[in-house]
This record gives C-alpha cells, sequence and structure tokens, in this order.
C-alpha cells in the first residue's frame, strides 16, 4: 500500500489484515491527520453507499418476456427435430449398414481348405435383402443422406453458436 | 409484487418452464443491470436495448450458469459482453481505465436534464451526476461495489482480476469520483455567487 488515503480506504473497506487494522486504528486515534482525513473518506464513503440505481422504462420486463416468447415459439419444431428425427435416421443407418454386412458377411465361404478366405466375385443376396437394391430405394437413401447431412450441419452450428465464449463458466 | 423466492429458486423454476419466474428476476435485477448498460453506453436508449438483450441472452443460456457465484455476478458478465459488442457495432471508443484522455465524453441522461433542474441541487443529485461522467471502467466498479453488493473477491472474479488489482482500480475509481464531485460543486458554488 502507498498512500495513507489507500491505506485507510483499505481500512474502511476491511480489507487490510489484522496487523494493519490495529496499526491502522492507532494511528487514527493519534495522529490528527489520520483522523481527519479518515472521518472526511468516511463521509464520502457514506454518501457513495447512497448512490441510487436508475430506472429503466415501464415496459422493460413486459419487451423482455415478448422477445423471450417469440423466440420460443419458434424453437419447439427445432427441438422435435433434434430429439427424434436425428436419433430415427442414425438408427436407421446404423441399422442398414449392419444389414448389409451382415448379408456381405453370410456369403463369404470361410472353409476353403487352402488356409485362407474366399470371397465371392458377385455377391449373390437373398430376395429380402434385393429389397436394397431398387431404384426407388437407393433414392430414399441419397435422400436420407442430403437430410442427415443437413441436420449435421444445423447440429454443428447450433454448438458452435453456444462455444462462442460470451457465457464463461464463472 | 416480487416474489420472496432466492434467485436460485427461480432459476430452477424458470428452467422447469415457468417464465412467469423469469419475468420475476428480470424485474429483482433490472435496476442494476440497467445502470451498468447506462455505465458502459453513457446513453439511456442504448442502455436500454444493452439491458433488454442482456436478459434475453440469459434466459437462453441459464442452464450454464454454475450457481458458484451470485446470479448477479454472472449477468454482470453478461451485460459487459453484451455491452461491449453494442458498442462496437456503434463504433463508440471505450478505452480502459489508464487512457482516460483518449475518452470520448458523450452527453449523459444528467447532462441533458441541466436546464429542468431546479436551482438548488442536491448533493446525491451531483454524486450520481459525477458517476454518470466517470469513465466506463471506473463507474462500473463503483457501481458493482456500492450498488451490486458485490464483495472485492466477487468483483475480482466478475472481471477475471486479481484481487488486489480491483483493490487499486477500486482505489483509482474513488479518485476520481471524488475530484468529478468536487469539480462539480465548485462549478456550482461558481454559478449561485
Amino acid at each position: 500500500m502507498n498512500s495513507i488515503e489507500e491505506k485507510l480506504w483499505s481500512y474502511i473497506d476491511g480489507t487490510c489484515s489484522a496487523e494493519e487494522r490495529e496499526q491502522i486504528t492507532r494511528l487514527i486515534d493519534r495522529d490528527a491527520k489520520y483522523k481527519s482525513m479518515y472521518a472526511g473518506l468516511m463521509q464520502l464513503n457514506a454518501e457513495f453507499n447512497s448512490l441510487e440505481l436508475d430506472e429503466p422504462p415501464m415496459a422493460f420486463t413486459y419487451n423482455i418476456m415478448e422477445q423471450i416468447r417469440k423466440q420460443e415459439a419458434s424453437t419447439p419444431l427445432k427441438a422435435e427435430i433434434n430429439k427424434y428425427i436425428i436419433r430415427a435416421i442414425s438408427i436407421f443407418f446404423i441399422g442398414s449398414i449392419l444389414l448389409l454386412l451382415g448379408f456381405a458377411l453370410g456369403d463369404v465361404n470361410w472353409n476353403t481348405g487352402h488356409g485362407g478366405i474366399h470371397l465371392p466375385q458377385l455377391l449373390k443376396l437373398s430376395g429380402s435383402a434385393k429389397l436394397f437394391i431398387g431404384f426407388w430405394i437407393k433414392g430414399s437413401l441419397l435422400f436420407d443422406i442430403i437430410l442427415g447431412l443437413f441436420l449435421l450441419d444445423a447440429q454443428l452450428r447450433k454448438r458452435t453458436d453456444t462455444n462462442n465464449g460470451m457465457f464463461k463458466k464463472i | 409484487m416480487q416474489s420472496k423466492l432466492s434467485d436460485i429458486d427461480l432459476i430452477n423454476q424458470t428452467l422447469d418452464g415457468n417464465q412467469s419466474a423469469y419475468a420475476d428476476l428480470v424485474k429483482r435485477h433490472q435496476r442494476f443491470i440497467f445502470t451498468l448498460a447506462l455505465r458502459f453506453s453513457k446513453n439511456r436508449e442504448d442502455a436500454e436495448e444493452i439491458a433488454q438483450d442482456c436478459f434475453v441472452k440469459a434466459y437462453r443460456a441459464l442452464n450454464t450458469f454454475q450457481r458458484q457465484s451470485k446470479f448477479s455476478t454472472w449477468l454482470y458478465r453478461v451485460v459487459y459482453t453484451t455491452a461491449m459488442t453494442h458498442l462496437r457495432k456503434k463504433r463508440l471508443v471505450t478505452d480502459s481505465i489508464d487512457d482516460g484522455d483518449n475518452y470520448i465524453r458523450i452527453a449523459d441522461q444528467y447532462g441533458t436534464m441541466d436546464d429542468n433542474i431546479a436551482e438548488t441541487k442536491s448533493r446525491s443529485y451531483y454524486l450520481n451526476l459525477a458517476v454518470g461522467q466517470l469513465l466506463p471502467d471506473d463507474a462500473v466498479i463503483i457501481t458493482l461495489f456500492y450498488n451490486g453488493e458485490q464483495s472485492i473477491e466477487e468483483i475480482a472474479a466478475a472481471l477475471g482480476m486479481e484481487t488486489g488489482t480491483v483493490k487499486v482500480k477500486l482505489f483509482r475509481a474513488r479518485q476520481r469520483l471524488k475530484e468529478q464531485l468536487e469539480r462539480l460543486l465548485k462549478h456550482e458554488v461558481k454559478e449561485l455567487i
């Protein structure tokens, strides 16, 4: 601490150590300069404590709640999409991949007798598996992939916005 | 009539979907946040916009509030960021505490009221006027300490500074406020003579 004033403010705020406090109390009692400065700062501190807060306009709270309501009204659809559709699409993709993998591995001849495995030159699909090679199925899968990519993009953008550093954890 | 529930209770209710609980929170803290916004912007219209924006952002980010500090301390961080973004957009330069010479002083709310004020003005009027004329950094630290009832430690956490630095900044802000108040009162005495 440097000046007498700084020491006295620290004393008034109660931020000095017990030892310093004791020392300053003694100085205020004995030293006229300290005493008068302390009285002046105490008066000033009382005035600063009486500082008034400004009053916002009458419709302040209403305007905030209106803004929130408007924003809330546009979010439920997004929430629904995030929650259910993305999960459904993920399950569909994972299921399709596992199914196709299962069919493919099922056609592999594991016991060739030559110490290796024999991969078929053409994949022979069973009846139900042929459903996956139709034109409409291919189109539907393409559409799903595009939709999935859009939703993934939206999710990543949302995460980026949230992480944009303004709400630091205190 | 405002709710007697604690801030944390109101936050929990808000997170459970009760919007009126958030309205109560806003009512509870609106004067403090509006005053802080005014300290940054020096203009009531901008302050209103900043404070409203702050509360809307706080609502959206309420689930990120860690509850390790006062809600008002957390709100201060939001209002600070919002004010800086707003002022940057408006191309207003708000220089730091040690760069007072470059500060662009904007006619504040009190300055525009001068003509309408009765001749005899109270000392508290001049005090509020003096705070309004301080640099934003000084005015904010004074407001946080005296109006926000924040301890030095809480202010340090809110500003992301060491407590020692906050003590020095508060000391300098008080000195500047005292000088500003003396200048205003001296000017007033001269006018009366």
